[in-house]
């Protein structure tokens, strides 16, 4: 099967082990991957902070990038949710209407690729430690997948699982309001950061490094001892290794 | 009281709400009981998604045909003895009630909740008119003993602790006893109870007005609805335009959405459909009966895009799950209608110029959306406000301006995307520590306030990725 | 009565919408679901007193079942339990029936008892303020949520369902249906037929109260402080 990464800007920039992991995970499961070099931002920091005009020139650059595509599959629930809306935003556009639905309709958020479309639940991978999930909301709520990520996490051979107390409650991260309302953000953070604490759990995991990289941020800053991790680190650590596998050469960031 | 009930700038009236260490507190624990009450409720029931499909159906059909059913309304009410008065605007309702106490020469008023007389401020107006008004939900007396606005539009003294309450009411009314609920509802009752039996007229909100029969139907718990409409001989009821339903079987869909939604109840303890004036030799109920229908710029919603938003049945089940409203509290919004809804609705019915903040106060986590039992997109809605600030209000800061015309060329332009992407890491490599940025730069310093900033890695994906193809094809 | 400003109102709400107003011509719709008629939808009358039974432990009301034989014996029962004084009680045809006219006269022996009388007007609402129960028929019960309907009229006043310390609904298990789809759907039938509704409709469900303090439950606001159903047989 073929597939597009579709990378997402923040882990293009900062978190490129999510990208890596992707690509590796998606051939372990016999996929054919390649990258479309022409691939920026899906436009949500525009678009919800309501500069749609200018959201909407990063949407055509993406459906530009992916028209060829057969499948864009992306590591983050928000990214790919904020592409599943193109055809609401560009409705009645006469040249980019078809388009946008075009893309919206081949576009997955990696677990749910995996699951749905692949009809996997087990990646046979393993991974030792006592791990929380955090359902990030546009995962949840927009996109609307809030079973592929666990029923993954819960097939990875040695794995803890601890349910994360109101793990549907918001982060705060929300991209431009984790800045403009920086004293709200922070304390949601605080109480996102209290919660993963109380679960005791070595690792937080979750499907969108936006809200990961908040919750990692915060924590680090108070100095907890609690590593965050990007789900598809955990779907792509396997004893067997295989062939273009490098995990144990990588360091997080976070 | 209007819609707005202060003048502190948003900036600090959030730094009031994170300060109040009390009313956070109960707000979080609220609004874990009420959370926990809606979804037990939800599950209890079953084909919860079906409820809100047909409470979103009956309420659409309902605002696009809103004029003949308030039409059809006021001919069936008329029939049953009901003055109708239609208000465009805060002052006519006002002074049309006001005219009624004036001609009753009404001297006691007793009121139910009813936030809708919130926002018209019409309180202001009866005691202009030489009436006293007592406002007869616990809440509600509450907060009218201690001049306060209310916090919340199901529980208005939700910020409210006991001991604060305790001393309202030694203050005020010479209360004498401890603060144990218990003891200070019953004292409520007692002082309450006289004023219900002294009062020359009644007035009361409206949860749903029933259309074709025509009714006015009211959802409460206390009981104070029923004593203020069985009691004085004059009722006025005022009412949203939007309070409007069909028929009975749509008020008995929309009032099982309500009330699980509210407070994870079945049923209220009382749900009351007041059809008219007490008829011959009936002894409780109204013998002369106003109904004020309000617009008050619920109109100019009719036909945009926020037409949904006149959905709404005034549950709070949006308020009940919102991060931000369990951390700044009702009053950080500065409008007696809170949280995502009142963050869409204010700036509606008041203007962007005092409101202009509310649409931003919200990290768009969908969790109102989710919530909604009649299904208004309350997030979607938040993020068109803020396409209207920006692109026809163009009241955006000039700085995020030209911000964002950046974004859009860079996220353009592959080139100068990739160029970036290559250089992020030098570029915030003067504030780097241990890959990470802990006091960061410019717009980065409100998140490295409080949080780190991860320093974006060594080898960018892009470099990795070339070499994988490599590697592959070897 | 009158209607004011009406035209002038409608008529903005008509042209914001796109069109000219409309006073006839419009129909709900078939709506695409309507789980409301799926609730209990094949329970028995004996499973759905079940169901109101075990609701009543959650809305704070006792349960109690007799036959109309018994009726009278369980009424005095509840009476004793809250120390009745006396008793308010609608003029409903049903006391005959029931047997509670000569209940009524036994009880006034030792209380006192006020049957509702519309020739003496105001008068009803004073004596209910002031007495311990009030006593009437439940017109069409919900089981779901425990809910008894008490459909006002002359003989059958809304005061004492709400003034008295204490409630006591009468419920002919007959009048017990589903939940309040079945009641709704019986008044807006009603309706169609010409046949009004009443001044009022009130749906009681248990005692009143309030969670306006700190969200703790106070049972027992404005509106009486306990309550009891009667189902009979």
């Amino acid at each position: 099967m073929k597939v597009s990464l579709f990378i997402t800007c923040i882990s293009d920039i900062v978190f490129s082990e999510v990208g890596k992991d992707s690509v590796e995970l998606l051939e372990r499961l016999g996929c054919e991957v390649d990258f479309p070099e022409g691939q920026t931002c899906c436009g949500q920091p525009a678009y919800n902070s309501g500069y749609v005009q200018e959201a909407k020139k990063a949407m055509k650059q993406m459906i530009r990038a992916f028209k060829d595509s057969e499948y864009v599959v992306g590591p983050s629930g928000s990214c790919v949710g904020m592409l599943r809306e193109y055809p609401h935003i560009f409705k009645g556009d006469p040249e980019w209407e078809k388009e946008a639905i075009a893309l919206a309709e081949k576009s997955y958020e990696i677990t749910q690729f995996i699951v749905d479309v692949l009809g996997v639940t087990d990646v046979g991978s393993t991974f030792k430690g006592k791990v929380t999930y955090h359902p990030s909301c546009h995962m949840t709520r927009v996109l609307g997948v809030k079973e592929a990520p666990q029923t993954l996490l819960e097939h990875v051979e040695g794995i803890e699982y601890v349910e994360l107390p109101v793990k549907e409650d918001c982060c705060g991260f929300g991209g431009t309001f984790a800045i403009k309302n920086a004293v709200i953000s922070q304390e949601m953070v605080k109480e996102k950061s209290q919660h993963v604490s109380e679960t005791g759990a070595e690792y937080l995991v979750g499907g969108d490094m936006g809200c990961l990289m908040n919750i990692g941020g915060r924590m680090r800053r108070e100095g907890k001892d609690v590593e965050v991790v990007h789900i598809t680190k955990i779907l792509n650590t396997h004893e067997q290794g295989g062939e273009g596998h490098e995990y144990q050469n990588r360091r997080y960031s976070l | 009281m209007s819609i707005k009930i202060g003048d502190i700038p948003y900036n600090d009236r959030i730094d009031q709400g994170i300060d109040n260490e009390f009313m956070r507190q109960a707000v979080s624990s609220a609004q874990g009981r009420f959370r926990t009450g809606r979804l037990t409720q939800a599950e209890v029931l079953g084909d919860w998604e079906d409820w809100r499909q047909i409470g979103e159906e009956i309420r659409t059909h309902t605002l696009e045909n809103i004029d003949y059913y308030l039409y059809q309304l006021s001919e069936q009410v008329e029939k049953r003895g009901v003055h109708v008065f239609f208000a465009e605007t805060a002052e006519e309702a006002n002074e049309y009630v006001e005219n009624v106490i004036k001609k009753k020469k009404a001297k006691k008023v007793v009121k139910t909740k009813s936030m809708v007389t919130e926002e018209i401020g019409l309180n202001h107006a009866l005691e202009n008119a030489g009436a006293t008004v007592v406002e007869s939900d616990l809440g509600e007396w509450i907060l009218q003993l201690d001049e306060d606005p209310p916090s919340h539009i199901v529980t208005p003294a939700l910020h409210k602790n006991r001991q604060q309450i305790r001393d309202t009411f030694t203050e005020k009314r010479g209360y004498d006893q401890t603060d144990s609920p218990e003891e200070l509802a019953a004292f409520a009752r007692q002082q309450l109870r006289e004023e219900f039996l002294s009062a020359d007229v009644g007035i009361t909100g409206c949860n749903f007005a029933i259309a074709d029969s025509g009714a006015v139907t009211l959802v409460t718990n206390e009981g104070n609805a029923e004593m203020v409409t069985a009691l004085p001989d004059t009722q006025i009821t005022v009412m949203g335009m939007e309070r409007i339903v069909p028929t009975w079987e749509d008020m008995e869909v929309l009032v099982s959405l309500l009330t699980r939604a509210a407070v994870g109840q079945k049923l209220t303890s009382y749900i009351t459909a007041i059809t008219g004036t007490r008829l011959d030799e009936e002894v409780d109920g109204p013998e002369e009966y106003h109904l004020v229908i309000v617009d008050n710029g619920r109109s100019k919603i009719l036909g945009t895009e926020f037409q949904s938003a006149l959905h709404c049945i005034r549950c709070a089940a949006c308020i009940n799950v919102c991060p931000v409203y369990r951390h700044v509290g009702g009053h950080a919004y500065n409008s007696i209608y809170p949280g995502p809804i009142g963050a869409v609705l204010t700036p509606l019915l008041d203007g962007y110029d005092d409101h202009k903040e509310l649409p931003y106060a919200s990290s768009l986590c969908a969790a109102c959306t989710e919530a909604c039992p009649v299904k208004i997109p309350l997030h979607e809605l938040l993020i068109r406000h803020r396409e209207i600030i920006v692109e026809e209000e163009k009241r955006s800061p000039a700085m995020e301006r030209i911000a964002m015309k950046g974004f859009a060329q860079w996220a353009s332009h592959p080139a100068a995307y990739k160029l970036s992407a290559k250089m992020a890491r030098t570029a915030l490599k003067p504030w780097t520590d241990e890959e990470f940025v802990e006091n960061g730069p410019g717009p980065l310093k409100g998140w490295t306030d409080v949080r780190d900033f991860p320093a974006p890695g060594k080898q960018t994906f892009r470099t990795w990725w070339h070499n994988h193809q490599k590697g592959a094809k070897k | 009565m009158a209607i004011h400003n009406r035209d002038k109102f409608l008529n903005k709400l008509a042209a914001n919408l796109g069109r000219p107003q409309r006073r006839e011509g419009v129909s709900r719709p078939e709506y695409t679901v309507q789980p409301q008629h799926r609730v209990f939808k094949d329970y028995s009358t004996e499973d759905l007193i079940a169901v109101l039974q075990e609701h009543c432990k959650v809305i704070h009301t006792d349960f109690v079942r007799t036959s109309k034989e018994e009726l009278t014996t369980r009424l005095r029962e509840v009476l004793d339990k809250y120390e009745a004084r006396s008793l308010i009680a609608s003029n409903d045809k049903r006391n005959q029936e029931y047997g509670l006219d000569l209940a009524y006269q036994q009880f006034a022996e030792e209380i006192d008892v006020h049957i509702w009388d519309a020739s003496i007007g105001k008068e009803n609402q004073v004596i209910a303020e002031r007495t311990d129960v009030g006593i009437s028929f439940s017109d069409i019960t919900l089981a779901e949520s425990g809910t008894v309907t008490l459909m006002m009229n002359k003989d059958n006043g809304r005061s004492i369902s709400l003034m008295p310390k204490c409630y006591i609904a009468i419920i002919p298990k007959e009048t017990i249906v589903p939940r309040m789809t079945q009641a709704a759907q019986k008044i807006h039938a009603n309706h169609q037929e010409g046949i009004e509704p009443p001044s009022s409709v009130c749906f009681v469900t248990g005692p009143s109260n309030s969670a306006d303090i700190e969200m703790n439950l106070i049972v027992g606001v404005h509106g009486p402080v306990k309550v009891t159903y009667i189902v009979v047989d």
